[in-house]
């Protein structure tokens, strides 16, 4: 079975948004500009600026204070092998930096060529991107670097004024993720069945329901199928119920007009293959009733690419659709209450 | 097993709307938060344990947000738990509040359930991050024609309940949906979304959250305002899919209502209920819940509906707060239910109070209609008499 995939990659890329609330924007909005602050709350100053005091919850209220660039290293690990997900491309350190005129540290990234350079203690100070660079993100500063001067930092410490509104209020949290899953058995079974033209289920040797796209157990009287319980199930059966949607616009979205997706009652068999598409059936006139058979892709073209552990059912690219097969309807009050 | 009775004495929401731009989700959850505690007279330090519940971390794509909030929630050097069953989460964070008191382990417990569907996309997560998702809606849509098809309804009574609902929404000041001039035929010509559902019937994509903080009989006897108490919790599960599963009238949902029924002592809900407020994220789903937690008999549910029985001023009124349909912020969702059915029994609910209200109950499913999560809170700890 050469064709059948034994695990899958999967990607998944979302531009999720955050809201920062009146805190962050501050926060933010003065990074941007190349000024980081802190919150004076509970008779120390927190930098970043929290919304609220992490030791009682209260409000932690608008007395911003101006910190840094400068700051004292207090703790540190070094990262020798930096990967693509890091934000820098050779060897650095994550440490806890009490920047000058805060009372808490904050962790960034010290840029310090080797870890012989990294101590408790050792004082650092920020480097900027460009300013026509800055978004107000933490990677504004690409990292704090050994400072050239250990001197207090001018200003830290003093009061910061922030504006009547905040320039940066919202911010991308792009999402780029990749894993792998292993094909469980019954994903290996339920795709061999489809490169080879066939619908198998289980039956439950207990209650005796079959489960189209076998699952490897019985979920009503929980006990374990195998490749013992496998059974053949027709290719053919009655639209039982249906669902038409209305496409909704989101990143990723594949469908622009309404489409349609049914469950099958398959002849002889009880059971039910759900989420599966009706071949040249317009939407408007898909009814519950009508006789179809399934339609292969040709041998050559099948792929078990799409066949994951999630697909229950799904013929991915090896099962075309379903065709009405021209009988007569079946009267649909025998088949609605199948929707499994 | 003997339980301590217990007492809510603080309910907070926020105002729900599409987006809540103004606020970091931190802050979302601290709003309702803090309106709980101002209700109940707290302050953060008061707290003994937090419960967070909200449905599938993917909508907003901030994973375990129970360590980010820890701090957010006061919840430093006390136990903080999660919680998530799908759509039912928040009725389940709330009975896990209550359950805290119960058991005699806490004496004060914050639950508090939130989304922030703006900051991601519920069809992008519920399609898996693939294309062509059908979303909740294509996935009830079936469950909603086989049930109309049983029962032999009217087309209207989804439109019905669609109006109904937002017309309590616009009295509700926390709505995210405030549809006064909402009418039969503006729902259906409305476009179809999930045939046979139209889009009025359908409820919004909301921010928000919603808090409620639980004690013990002292405490309550001791509240400054009246409190509710939690008369009954219920929660039960089933197989989402198996071969022939009624989903329109799921075992799950049976089993809790008998469960609240028993224990509070109710023989006859449709009298002795005084409201409830169901999850009805789909018009069609208050007939199918009065069925399916034996409030109608079989096949009778939607003429409740049809017969004004469950308009605020009916005999049965449901989902006094406007309900799914009015604001769905998901995770808070069902605790927006709990919570509404308390604040009736507390005689606060303002604009949609029902007069005299002693005994209601609340309902919240999730998943493929097969997490159930139910309770009963009365003005009394014995309401009936």
């Amino acid at each position: 079975m050469a064709d059948t995939v034994q695990e899958f990659v999967f990607n998944l890329t979302f531009p999720f948004s955050r809201t920062l609330g009146s805190t962050l924007s501050t926060f933010s909005s003065a990074l941007a500009q190349g000024q980081i602050i802190g919150v004076r709350t509970g008779g120390r100053v927190i930098a970043p600026p929290l919304e609220y005091d992490p030791d009682t919850a209260a409000d932690s209220g608008t007395d911003w204070v101006c910190v840094g660039p400068k700051g004292t290293v207090s703790s540190w690990t070094w990262v020798p092998e930096p990967t693509n997900l890091h934000p820098l491309d050779h060897a650095f350190g994550f440490a806890f930096i009490t920047l000058d005129g805060a009372d808490t540290p904050m962790i960034h990234v010290v840029d310090a060529g080797s870890e012989s350079a990294m101590s408790a203690g050792m004082r650092v100070e920020a480097r900027f991107k460009d300013p026509a660079d800055c978004v107000g993100r933490i990677d504004d500063i690409i990292a704090f670097v050994p400072a050239s001067d250990p001197s207090p930092s001018e200003g830290a410490g003093e009061p910061f004024e922030a504006p009547a509104e905040n320039e940066i209020t919202e911010m991308d949290a792009f999402c780029d993720l990749q894993y792998v899953d292993n094909a469980s058995p019954t994903t290996l079974m339920w795709a061999k069945a489809l490169m080879e033209g066939r619908l198998i289920g289980q039956k439950c040797p207990q209650c005796a329901r079959t489960i189209v796209g076998p699952r490897g157990m019985c979920s009503v009287c929980a006990i374990e199928l195998d490749e013992s319980h496998i059974v053949e199930v027709p290719g053919r059966g009655v639209v039982s119920n249906f669902t038409v949607v209305t496409p909704t616009p989101y990143p990723g979205q594949t469908e622009t007009e309404p489409f349609a997706r049914c469950s099958i009652l398959l002849d002889g068999a009880d059971a039910v293959i759900a989420q599966q598409e009706i071949l040249e059936v317009p939407v408007s006139e898909l009814r519950v009733g009508i006789h179809v058979e399934v339609v292969w892709a040709p041998e050559n073209e099948r792929s078990a690419a799409d066949i994951d552990n999630r697909s229950r059912g799904s013929g991915g690219d090896i099962i075309v659709g379903w065709r009405t097969t021209g009988e007569p309807d079946e009267p649909a009050d025998r088949y609605l209450d199948r929707m499994m | 097993m003997s339980h301590q009775p217990v007492a809510i004495v603080g309910i907070g929401q926020t105002h729900h709307k599409r987006k809540r731009a103004d606020v970091s989700m931190a802050g979302l959850v601290r709003e309702a938060a803090q309106r709980a505690l101002d209700d109940a007279n707290m302050d953060w330090g008061d707290i003994d344990a937090v419960v967070l519940g909200k449905a599938p971390d993917f909508f907003e794509g901030v994973m375990k947000p129970e360590m980010y909030l820890a701090d957010a929630l006061g919840a430093v050097n006390k136990p903080m738990f999660r919680v998530h069953t799908a759509g039912s989460v928040g009725g389940s964070t709330g009975i896990v509040g209550s359950h805290l008191v119960s058991s005699g382990r806490h004496k004060r417990v914050l639950s508090i359930a939130f989304e922030k569907q703006s900051e991601g996309n519920a069809q992008f997560a519920l399609g898996g991050g693939k294309g062509a998702s059908i979303g909740a809606g294509g996935a009830f849509a079936p469950f909603i024609r086989a049930y109309i098809q049983r029962s032999g309804a009217p087309e209207d009574i989804g439109w019905m309940v669609a109006v109904k609902d937002r017309l309590n929404g616009a009295k509700n000041p926390y709505a995210h949906l405030k549809l006064a001039d909402i009418t039969i035929d503006k729902v259906k010509e409305s476009p179809m979304m999930w045939d046979p559902l139209r889009f009025l019937e359908s409820c919004p994509s909301s921010d928000g959250a919603c808090a409620v903080i639980f004690t013990d009989e002292d405490g309550g006897k001791a509240a400054s305002k009246p409190p509710a108490w939690v008369l009954a919790t219920a929660m039960k599960s089933e197989p989402g899919w198996y071969s022939g599963r009624d989903a329109v009238n799921p075992q799950a949902a049976h089993a809790c209502a008998q469960e609240i029924y028993k224990t509070v002592g109710i023989t006859n809900p449709r009298e002795q209920i005084d409201c409830a407020e169901l999850y009805v994220p789909f018009s069609w789903y208050e007939p199918m819940w009065l069925e399916a937690h034996e409030i109608a008999a079989p096949g009778e549910g939607w003429k409740m509906t049809q017969s004004g029985a469950t308009a605020l001023d009916g005999d049965f009124p449901v989902n006094m707060s406007g309900g799914v349909l009015s604001s769905n912020p998901i995770g808070a969702s069902g605790l927006l239910r709990f919570a509404e059915a308390a604040l009736q029994v507390r005689g606060l609910a303002e604009d949609h109070q029902v007069g005299g209200a002693k005994l209601a109950i609340a309902q919240a499913y999730g998943a493929n209609a097969q997490f159930f999560a139910m309770w009963a809170v009365g003005s009394s700890l014995n309401p009936l008499g």
